[in-house]
């Protein structure tokens, strides 16, 4: 949001979370919600990674772990079902990998420069150890 | 709107459409925002949220964005529960004269607040609030310690954590005293629902969390909230802490209503040893030093005679 | 719905009875107060109002000021009519919420019966309070007496509702002179008095679902100023025209004439005594005795003190020689600050009066008509010799030797 001057913005300092008027937010997903420029849904901190996690819907059960324990509402889940990463808002903690149970895990970090097809052609094999 | 959402499984849960953002700035691997995650999406209902001054507050609406997809009121470090009060009283007031913009909704009333801004400086405020009874649940984002500012202790702060202002050194094993029993004293205010959470047991807490929303009177909850950042452990390791806190006791989750009935609500099938939580966080490191053996006793002993009076509690049903 | 009252054309009321007549007839929404003397009895009518079927708003009676004006702050956030009182240390305790109320553009009415500060304890009235608040982004409403407190909450409610305005004001009234003296005061029936206020007309209330509002962010360096450069903005510019639509509106309702300056005889005095509160009241008794002796004397009274009307002023002071600024606070190693603004005020308009400066009245220390008479005779020998006679600086009875300064 650019920076505007004194004369340009609601007084008291007061933002909105939406441009339009909202029915019931709490059933309207993100794809369906009016945001307003000053929604932080709209910012970005992907660039505060040094890693990223990866996911791989081969090994997902849906259990959704990293859904629930994601600090950062960065796993989109939609129809009860895991479907991917939303880079923009995910600070690469990790948490989500830590908290997969399936083996192979479905999600794993990688650097964050890492083409996503080579992290996913190099995915470990099922581990006994860990069962 | 105001009956109670349904949650059966995490499957139904994920279907929930968020109400606090992304693109906050609170640290990777944060608790907090897993916590206020589970709260708010543990109901449907319209929402009027307060914050004091602490990490969340200051990472979520920073101008010129807001993380939240709800009315949000920050005033004081010391005020977010008289603040939500006030907007509480204004409701009652509005539908009493018939002036609501929307009559037909029911919507709940959250303060949320770090343990300093709660055990210590904004006590007498929520103390106020409980007297009075407003209809409002308060949330203590417990990370032990006044993380905002980078790390003073706080009277949630347990003995033998180092702090910036109780810190470990050549002759102090760090605080040395014993954390504030907040729940008991919130009881003691006769509150209709009092409750100990941790975001790891998401069912626990949700169930809680939608009890309260469904309690008339004010609610409050303790929710354990690691610090990657001031209890020194990987931003990844945010949700195994939390399991160690609570299966080691140190974080008991049990429920008390009506300062009559204390239920514990998760029992661990294996006790975890508290050195293995104490251990597995720089804020303790020093305790692992020979001479600090004796804390590290005292600590266990501790944690088993609150278990202990926790359960006596519960079977004597007071 | 809350009862009506049938009120006498006049009422024999004290200040405190009057803003809280004035409160009850704007049909608040929330009131959450904290009782403190001497303002404690604004709360108590109010709780007798309530308990007596005059109210239909909530009234919360909170542990402490700063949880009262927490409480003002989170309600009138929720989007309604919001008002409380309070005094001296009090006030100190709200001071931080005070500027989160301005801050937050919140229109919030606050009635300050003026006390003393501690150390030493006083409960008595000056101004110290008031001045305390000077810088908080109020508005602030000056009541010379109870008159004045009920006509002035009328004023205060319409002028800080309008979305022009969306600040916070102060009404103040002298703790125990205006306060616990009983007066006349002329009434405005409930439905008069309501009417004149108004409905509260929402903007970006909490309570609106349809329009989540995020109220009390952080701004640091990159918007912080940006923000206060706003609300001084706003003070300096958009707050005058209604409070003079509003005085306006309200000399055509009850025939009583506010202005931002109360002006008496000055047009062709010699000599002004500039003051606040009763003072006022008891310098114009003072001046019009001198006025019979043919001394060309007058008062100027502040009726507005934030935002400070520097050119009605200057232009009230257009003709004196003299000017003395009666200040009923401590200044605190420096001159009180009505001669600070008022030197401000005069410094670069085209009359130079010789300003001088009293401290007076501190812990409710009588101003007496003797003491004013003698505030005068300075004045006059200041205007006569166009040069300061005396010290800059004053204190007026206080025990001692006499203790002057600069």
């Amino acid at each position: 949001m650019a920076n505007k001057g004194w004369d340009e913005f609601d007084a008291g300092a007061i933002l909105f979370s939406f441009n339009d008027k909202v029915d019931n937010i709490a059933t309207t997903l993100a794809e369906d919600r009016p945001y307003s420029p000053s929604n932080s849904f709209t910012a970005s901190v992907g660039d505060w990674r040094i890693e990223k996690p990866i996911f791989n819907k081969d090994y997902c059960i849906d259990c959704q772990f990293c859904w629930i324990y994601c600090p950062d509402v960065s796993i989109i889940a939609r129809d009860k079902k895991m479907i991917g990463i939303d880079f923009d808002h995910c600070k690469g903690c990790g948490i989500c990998v830590e908290v997969c149970p399936t083996n192979p895990k479905s999600l794993l970090m990688f650097d964050e420069h890492k083409d996503d097809d080579e992290c996913l052609a190099g995915w470990p094999e099922k581990d006994e150890k860990e069962k | 709107m105001s009956e109670i959402k349904k949650i059966k499984n995490l499957k139904e849960f994920s279907t929930s459409a968020d109400r606090f953002e992304g693109a906050n700035l609170l640290c990777p691997g944060c608790a907090h925002s897993i916590i206020v995650r589970e709260v708010l999406n543990a109901t449907n209902d319209d929402l009027v949220l307060a914050a004091s001054t602490g990490c969340l507050e200051v990472c979520t609406a920073v101008y010129p964005y807001t993380s939240w997809d709800a009315s949000w009121i920050h005033i004081g470090f010391e005020n977010s529960s008289t603040a939500v009060a006030g907007a509480e009283a204004m409701y009652n007031a509005l539908k009493r004269k018939g002036r609501l913009p929307q009559p037909d909704r029911t919507p709940k009333f959250v303060a949320f607040a770090g343990d300093g801004a709660s055990y210590d400086i904004g006590f007498q405020w929520i103390s106020g609030c409980f007297e009075r009874g407003h209809d409002m649940m308060y949330v203590v984002l417990d990370n032990e310690v006044y993380a905002n500012t980078g790390g003073q202790r706080s009277s949630s702060t347990p003995v033998g954590s180092s702090t910036t202002t109780a810190p470990a050194g050549r002759v102090s094993y760090g605080e040395k005293k014993e954390k504030k029993d907040m729940m008991s004293i919130m009881a003691a205010h006769h509150a209709p629902y009092v409750a100990q959470v941790a975001p790891n047991k998401w069912k626990d807490m949700v169930k809680k969390i939608q009890r309260g929303f469904n309690t008339v009177g004010p609610v409050f909850i303790n929710a354990v909230s690691p610090c990657t950042t001031e209890w020194k452990f990987d931003p990844a390791d945010t949700m195994m802490l939390t399991d160690l806190s609570t299966d080691s006791l140190v974080f008991p989750l049990y429920e008390i209503i009506d300062n009559k009935e204390l239920n514990i609500t998760y029992r661990p099938k294996n006790v975890v040893p508290v050195i293995d939580y104490l251990g597995a966080q720089g804020r303790f490191k020093h305790l692992f030093k020979p001479e600090n053996k004796h804390i590290l006793d005292g600590w266990q002993k501790r944690v088993d005679d609150n278990w202990d009076y926790l359960q006596r509690r519960e079977e004597a049903r007071v | 719905m809350a009862d009506k009252m049938d009120l006498l054309d006049v009422e024999v009321w004290d200040g405190n009875m009057a803003a809280s007549q004035a409160m009850r007839q704007a049909q608040i929404d929330v009131v959450a107060a904290y009782p403190i003397t001497p303002s404690t009895p604004v709360v108590e009518n109010y709780a007798g109002f309530l308990a007596n079927g005059y109210i239909d708003g909530e009234f919360v009676m909170v542990e402490s000021e700063h949880a009262a004006m927490s409480g003002c702050i989170g309600a009138a956030a929720a989007g309604g009519r919001v008002a409380t009182a309070t005094s001296s240390q009090g006030f100190d305790l709200m001071v931080e919420t005070l500027y989160q109320a301005s801050g937050m553009r919140l229109p919030i009415i606050l009635n300050v019966v003026n006390r003393a500060l501690a150390a030493p304890l006083n409960v008595n009235g000056d101004h110290s309070d008031m001045y305390l608040g000077r810088d908080s982004g109020w508005i602030q409403f000056n009541a010379y007496n109870a008159q004045d407190a009920y006509d002035l909450n009328l004023i205060a409610f319409r002028v800080a509702e309008d979305h022009k305005v969306r600040l916070p004001a102060m009404i103040h009234q002298d703790g125990f002179m205006t306060s616990h003296t009983a007066e006349g005061v002329l009434t405005l029936s409930d439905d008069d008095a309501y009417n004149f206020i108004g409905d509260y007309k929402p903007m970006n209330a909490m309570l609106d679902f349809e329009k989540p509002a995020t109220y009390g962010v952080q701004t640091e360096e990159d918007w912080h100023f940006e923000h206060k450069a706003r609300q001084h903005n706003d003070l300096m510019t958009k707050v005058n025209p209604v409070i003079q639509e509003v005085f306006d509106a309200f000399e055509k309702e009850t025939g009583r004439k506010f202005d931002f300056v109360t002006n008496h005889n000055l047009d062709d005095a010699d000599v002004a005594i500039v003051a606040m509160g009763t003072t006022v009241d008891t310098a114009m008794l003072v001046a019009d005795q001198l006025r019979e002796e043919g001394k060309k004397v007058g008062v100027l009274g502040l009726r507005v003190i934030r935002p400070f009307p520097f050119e009605k002023l200057a232009a009230a002071l257009s003709n004196v020689k003299a000017v003395c600024c009666m200040d009923r606070s401590a200044p605190g190693g420096t001159v009180g600050m009505l001669y600070n603004e008022i030197c401000g005020a005069m410094y670069n308009s085209a009359n130079h009066p010789v300003i001088t400066g009293y401290v007076y009245g501190l812990g409710g220390r009588d101003m007496t008509v003797e003491y004013l008479k003698g505030i005068f005779a300075d004045g006059e020998a200041n205007a006569a010799a166009g040069k300061p006679t005396t010290p800059l600086q004053q204190f007026i009875g206080v025990r001692g030797p006499k203790l002057n300064f600069l």
